[in-house]
């Protein structure tokens, strides 16, 4: 296996998207990475799209879209799928594509246009990311699935709602430093713990938001990457786990599995340790997925993760700066892109550009993305040089 | 009975049967003829040994509450308070039913609504019984009652 490098990265804006369709979307992270890694369109081999839901996009092959609207064709592009993993499952696939020689250069865009159907209808295409056959008939939504992992979790570890809420507090106040946030606005405590309750126990403000956007990176091999650029930061570690479709059958509702076997995996390929880790993304597509994160990657002890909110240590000055960026919380979780948005924000980090979020000195980054409520999961590990 | 009767949504299984047990007031999970691996939900094929002869067997439902939730903000479909009221009840609001999932003693968990308990009475732990139940537009799912 060769190894591979990012060598360009892009972020649209982020948030609800009126003034641009699909293909437009993904047209701005695209012509940023490019200008980012100082080369043109012609000069990449191979394509790979993330997009989640063909219900979102009203369209089937989504990707199509996108390649011609670039003026790609006839070169390779595909559509990778991995519910709201999709953005990692495609720089997997497109690491795998330079990694194995097949091509030198690879442009990774993802994209999602959420906001194409209501919120009724939205919730109601999130809630067959369970198991439509056995979970659907009782009404269950994205937020009721996270709700019962948290239900569980409080009465497991005694992880409390304040502890939840701190959560989307921090991430709020990350996302007033990132102007590509859809929401940029500080929470309080008390506004977290007031809002309207979407799922018991989750609350409005412990929701990610429905949002649109798109991101891009390209990647390169090492040869190329020393050729086109100053900073390449290399993917030194891939960990992809699973679990169970349905909650009902899960051995521990408190455990994501798949998280810890992506994570393991992805620790061990890149020689490296959870205390190695300088500033991780982590999929808080609801508070009590950060808190689960930070256990299932090996942050904390498991039962440990309020605590770990409630001192303050994955703030910037804390033990591991968590979802800086504000995070799909506060960022915004236009969910086929955000993997892939997360691998742009580790860039920006490791290469010192991330501004007032910026975690000093940072080596090596992780980003965590889950589909549903765990049934795939994709960890990556970043180093720079 | 379709099995759409009680799945609002997929059409076609090897386990419609499932649909018409319910109907007939009992739950029920398959076990594999070969190894013996119980099942719920019931499944057709065994993801233990890849048989695929399965036996349908009856559920005792009594069981504790592993978790739970209420969702106020429910997928189209059920949001019938909102869709099927014509003015003046257009301000009515849709009322959430707790749901959860049972554990039962053999290991089998069983998800259902809880329509008969106020949700500060529920919790972790508590003990319930997973009863069928027939709707009066003559779908059937399943609840979970004290």
């Amino acid at each position: 296996m060769r190894r591979v490098a990012i060598v360009g990265i892009g972020n649209g804006k982020f948030g609800i998207r009126k003034d641009a369709s699909l293909r437009e979307l993904a047209f701005e992270p695209v012509k940023e990475c490019l200008d980012d890694a100082g080369i043109s369109l012609g000069d990449v081999d191979s394509m790979v799209t993330g997009i989640a839901s063909d219900e979102f996009s009203l369209a089937f092959q989504p990707s199509a879209q996108i390649h011609d609207y670039l003026g790609f064709n006839p070169k390779p592009n595909f559509r990778v799928e991995g519910a709201c993993a999709s953005g990692s499952m495609a720089v997997r696939t497109g690491w795998l594509t330079v990694a194995s020689g097949i091509a030198d250069v690879v442009l990774v865009v993802a994209a999602e246009k959420m906001n194409e159907v209501n919120t009724g209808v939205a919730t109601e295409i999130l809630g067959r990311a369970g198991d439509s056959t056995w979970e659907y008939p009782f009404g269950t939504s994205f937020p009721g699935y996270y709700a019962m992992i948290a239900s569980a979790h409080m009465d497991r570890h005694g992880t409390t709602e304040e502890q939840l809420a701190m959560v989307a507090v921090k991430n709020h106040h990350y996302g007033m430093m990132n102007p590509l946030a859809h929401i940029q606005k500080e929470v309080s405590l008390e506004m977290v713990l007031n809002s309207f309750v979407v799922a018991h126990p989750l609350k409005l403000y412990d929701c990610c938001l429905i949002s649109d956007g798109a991101a891009a990176i390209i990647l390169a091999s090492e040869e190329k990457a020393k050729e086109i650029s100053k900073k390449p930061v290399w993917i030194t570690g891939l960990g992809c786990g699973t679990d169970t479709l349905g909650l009902n059958e899960r051995r521990d509702l408190t455990t994501l599995e798949g998280t810890v076997f992506a994570a393991n995996q992805a620790y061990k390929m890149a020689g490296v340790t959870p205390d190695d880790i300088d500033v991780a993304c982590v999929h808080d597509c609801f508070t009590i997925g950060e808190i689960c994160a930070y256990e299932d990657l090996g942050f904390c002890k498991k039962g440990e993760g309020g605590k770990m909110i409630e001192e303050k240590q994955t703030y910037l000055d804390g033990k591991i700066p968590v979802n800086v960026d504000g995070g799909l919380k506060s960022k915004g979780h236009p969910i086929g892109a955000t993997g892939v948005s997360m691998s742009v924000e580790i860039v920006k980090q490791l290469r010192e550009e991330a501004g007032k979020r910026q975690v000093k000195g940072a080596e090596t980054g992780l980003s965590h993305n889950i589909a549903g409520s765990g049934q795939a999961v994709a960890v990556h590990i970043y180093q720079r040089d | 009975m379709e099995f759409k009767d009680f799945s609002r949504s997929i059409n076609h299984t090897k386990l419609d049967k499932f649909a018409d047990y319910l109907a007939s007031g009992k739950i029920m999970g398959t076990t594999c003829k070969k190894c013996g691996s119980r099942y719920y939900p019931p499944r057709a094929d065994c993801k233990k040994c890849f048989s695929d002869g399965m036996d349908w067997v009856e559920l005792k439902g009594r069981g504790k509450l592993i978790t739970f939730t209420s969702i106020n903000v429910p997928p189209d479909y059920f949001d019938v308070g909102f869709k099927n009221l014509t003015p003046p009840f257009s301000k009515a609001r849709y009322t959430a039913c707790p749901i959860g999932i049972l554990r039962l003693d053999n290991g089998l968990s069983i998800m259902g609504w809880i329509p008969g308990i106020a949700l500060k009475e529920i919790s972790v732990g508590l003990e319930l019984v997973a009863v069928p139940v027939t709707l009066p537009d003559g779908t059937v799912t399943i609840k979970l009652c004290d």
